[in-house]
């Protein structure tokens, strides 16, 4: 018989890694097949100890009726789908158009408070004296020939 | 497939079967009763809202633990909870698991051994990598064979025997360490 495996391939052979060598040694030496015996039923020990310590906790425990939280909504309708397609599409075309007439009515008062102002400034200019005169001026009579008499 | 897939008709139903396995392998990997508790209910909200899209390829509890071992890892990256875990970290005494080992006909000597060598793998498992851990856990834990833990942890085959070699060795040499 071939010398008693490695710690390693006994690692290995426990890992699932069987070679047909290592399978033929375990049949034949009793002292390689007594420690992977051994090995499982430590690692069995450990593995009924987890499954028993953790059994007793609160959180282990099902919960007695499966709740889940709610799917968020989602539009299955095809239609309500589309009506709010259309609604977003309306909006879009429909606030530019408002948002241009304001702009427009604006502009147009604008240009007539502009031109109420340049009537007032030329009316102003075009005065012979100036408005603060005018009633002195009602008092003379102004006869340019009597002046060249 | 078809029958798999069934399955999961009647959610409440596996929520009752898988529900303490989830929960076993999550406390066993995060060590928190409350996260453990939290993840396991993450787990199978997760389950639910995907359930249309379980083929039936693998069993449900390989994918239920393949949704498991993705929250436990997403769990370990956190930062946030990274204080709060070490905070935590000594919610299982690994005098607790030893104390529940089953009763079996053996000498108070032998079972003092026991108890000794059963803290040892615990306490070894716990300074595993993640990866070795879940795979040891999945393998000596919820006794899943090469390939479901290959499924549900998303690594080939070969590379599941690699992670269970290195655990085993490493486990190995902390009860060699014992004796």
């Amino acid at each position: 018989m071939r010398a008693h495996l490695s710690s390693e391939q006994i690692s290995r052979w426990m890992a699932g890694d069987c070679t047909p060598e290592a399978d033929r040694h375990l049949r034949e030496c009793p002292r390689c097949a007594a420690e992977t015996a051994r090995l499982k039923t430590l690692l069995g020990e450990f593995r009924s100890s987890v499954i028993a310590r953790s059994a007793l906790e609160k959180g282990a425990e099902a919960p007695e009726r499966w709740a889940p939280l709610a799917p968020k909504r989602r539009f299955t309708s095809g239609a309500l789908r589309w009506k709010l397609a259309a609604a977003a599409l309306a909006i879009a075309v429909i606030v530019p158009i408002c948002k241009n007439s304001g702009e427009r009515r604006r502009d147009a008062e604008a240009f007539q408070a502009d031109v109420q102002l340049w009537e007032a400034v030329n009316a102003q200019v075009s005065r012979s004296v100036p408005m603060p005169l005018e009633p002195l001026m009602k008092l003379v009579i102004w006869e340019p020939d009597a002046v060249e008499k | 497939m078809e029958s798999t897939r069934a399955e999961l008709q009647d959610f409440e139903e596996v929520v009752r079967l898988y529900w303490q396995g989830i929960y076993r392998f999550v406390r066993a990997s995060v060590r928190d009763a409350d996260a453990a508790q939290t993840l396991t209910q993450d787990c199978f909200m997760r389950a639910y809202s995907k359930r249309g899209t379980f083929r039936g390829q693998a069993s449900v509890k390989t994918w239920l633990m393949k949704i498991a071992v993705n929250l436990v890892r997403d769990f370990g990256r956190n930062r946030r909870l990274q204080f709060w875990k070490r905070l935590n970290a000594s919610g299982i005494d690994p005098g607790d698991v030893s104390d529940h080992l089953p009763d079996a006909a053996i000498s108070l000597e032998d079972r003092a051994l026991l108890n000794e060598q059963v803290q040892m793998i615990w306490q070894a498992s716990r300074s595993l990598p993640e990866r070795q851990r879940t795979a040891f856990l999945l393998r000596f834990v919820e006794d899943m064979d090469l390939l479901e833990i290959a499924a549900a942890t998303g690594m080939k085959e070969g590379t599941v025997k690699i992670h269970l070699f290195r655990a085993l060795h490493a486990i190995r040499g902390r009860l060699r360490g014992l004796r």
